[in-house]
């Protein structure tokens, strides 16, 4: 039955992961293009030495590519099961409604983390063979916390879509903003090292809140 | 005759709106109950209870004998429900949606489902949400006789469907429950569907249940009465006189009493020469609950 959620999350999202996939991987095989004219360009030596004086990374431009991919994910997932309350499908299936959702939950999660590795790949395939690995870990350091943030989107995205009254929405709506504030809140590389498997845990305890959202549907919670 | 569902003193409001108190009604095995009522008085509300998606304020429901909120997921297999306006996944095919579904029920019969879609004329690899609200309607059909339930819960059928595809929804519907003992538990807006449909019917007004009984008793007692008054003339409240109107001097009302004893009762307030006429499930529904 299980087999049967991903199935039909598969049908809903296939167009959207495809696309997601493409934006991903292209971001980072852009960001790599351009660190490759720089070394072309001017030496990768040159390189090291703007990374270790002036701090830089040279993917800026990924920082909230994560995030946008992780939230569009959620919408293109749930808003199709809350179009015409068409959730109560899913909900009326002989299985655990708790079962159900989190199914649906893991199924978006592994897609978005197949998407992420995938770039992290990307970007780890060129940079380890220009820069000492203290240079291209410094670099795959620092990009984690944003995506992090992606996943921390969709789950948070997840919540707001699967919560049946507009008035709770808005309120999920303003404390998930505040929540992905935490994923910037550090401009510095890799200021998130200490606190990234903490960050990670804490990333993964949003999908419980959509078992709230779930709760207040089957009470049948109105406006 | 066992009860396959039944409900216990349902009591449930929105906000401080009370929209019924200590409702109580069951449904016996085999049988087609339907539950009338004009727009608000409740029934997607009773629908929502029974398929889980409302906790009422108080009372409890009970389906195959399990308390709806605390039911084993898997009876759940032995319940179809249709949601209002044949909501589907809009994003699935009619093959997608088939597939879906038969891996959550052990009888699922496919050629029940394909033999209904055999008649609508989409290729297979179209998607529900480009079907009109008939042909959706007929997937919907179709995935319930697949699912082959004991238990069929189904908000308002009718909604959104032309004369055809209603009579064709509940043709098949009727012939289906009775050869295969179904029990089905529905609402509609459109009377004369229930008509055809129904064995039994609960008749609700605000807050309250007016009639409870097999249609074809409620249409063998109820009665139509015309006659010519003042065009000012109103009747005093009488029991079991229902929604007396005048309209110029045309007056009218409805009575489930014997002949005589209505005939007694209004010539004790000077009103005679009645006319009497036998009326159908949606006159008798007018009757009971008024125009407006």
């Amino acid at each position: 039955m299980i087999k049967a959620i991903y199935y039909k999350e598969w049908i809903k999202t296939r167009w959207y992961c495809l696309l997601a996939l493409l934006l991903s991987s292209g971001f980072a095989g852009y960001a790599m293009m351009r660190v490759a004219r720089v070394c072309s360009l001017k030496g990768a030596d040159h390189l090291w030495v703007v990374m270790i004086q002036r701090d830089a990374i040279f993917v800026d431009m990924l920082q909230f590519v994560p995030l946008f991919l992780g939230l569009a994910f959620a919408v293109v997932q749930f808003a199709p099961e809350m179009h015409h309350k068409s959730f109560k499908l899913t909900l009326h299936l002989p299985i655990r409604a708790s079962k159900a959702l989190a199914s649906m939950l893991v199924f978006g999660g592994a897609v978005l983390l197949g998407i992420f590795a995938l770039s992290l790949l990307i970007m780890w395939a060129y940079l380890h063979t220009v820069l000492a690995p203290e240079l291209w870990r410094h670099i795959i350091l620092s990009t984690l916390p944003w995506y992090l943030a992606g996943v921390a989107a969709y789950l948070l995205t997840s919540w707001i879509a699967l919560e049946p009254t507009w008035k709770r929405r808005v309120l999920n709506g303003v404390v998930a903003v505040l929540l992905l504030r935490i994923y910037f809140l550090a401009p510095a590389p890799e200021a998130y090292n200490g606190f990234l498997p903490l960050l990670a845990l804490v990333t993964l305890m949003y999908s419980l809140l959509s078992m709230l959202s779930l709760s207040n549907f089957r009470d049948g919670r109105q406006d | 005759m066992e009860n396959v569902i039944e409900c216990r003193n349902i009591t449930h409001y929105y906000g401080k709106r009370l929209i019924y108190e200590d409702l109580s009604f069951a449904v016996p095995r085999g049988r087609i109950l339907g539950l009338l009522g004009k727009n608000g008085t409740g029934k997607t509300t009773t629908i929502n209870i029974l398929s889980g998606f409302l906790q009422p304020r108080s009372g409890e429901c009970l389906i195959l004998g399990e308390k709806i909120g605390q039911m084993n997921p898997l009876t759940r297999r032995k319940i179809s429900l249709l949601i209002e306006g044949h909501v589907q996944y809009q994003f699935m095919t009619i093959e997608q949606i088939e597939r879906f579904y038969s891996r959550f029920y052990p009888n699922w019969k496919r050629e029940a489902y394909y033999e209904l879609m055999s008649r609508l004329k989409v290729a297979p690899h179209q998607r529900i949400n480009r079907m009109s609200c008939g042909q959706r309607s007929q997937v919907a059909l179709g995935l319930i006789l697949a699912q082959d339930a004991e238990v069929l819960v189904l908000d308002d059928f009718s909604l959104g469907l032309d004369p055809g595809y209603r009579r064709l929804f509940v043709d098949y519907m009727r012939e289906y429950a009775k050869a295969e003992n179904k029990t089905v538990f529905l609402t509609s807006h459109i009377i004369q569907d229930m008509e055809r449909l129904i064995d039994d019917c609960i008749i609700m007004d605000y807050g309250k249940i007016l009639v409870q009984m097999p249609v074809e008793e409620l249409l063998g007692k109820f009665r139509r009465y015309t006659t010519q008054v003042e065009a000012d003339f109103k009747l005093k409240d009488t029991e079991g006189i229902y929604n007396p109107s005048v309209i110029r001097s045309s007056m009218e009302l409805f009575s489930m009493l014997p002949e005589e004893e209505v005939k007694a009762r209004l010539a004790a307030q000077g009103v005679g020469n009645l006319s009497v006429e036998r009326v159908g499930l949606e006159d008798a529904f007018i009757g009971l609950t008024g125009k407006y």
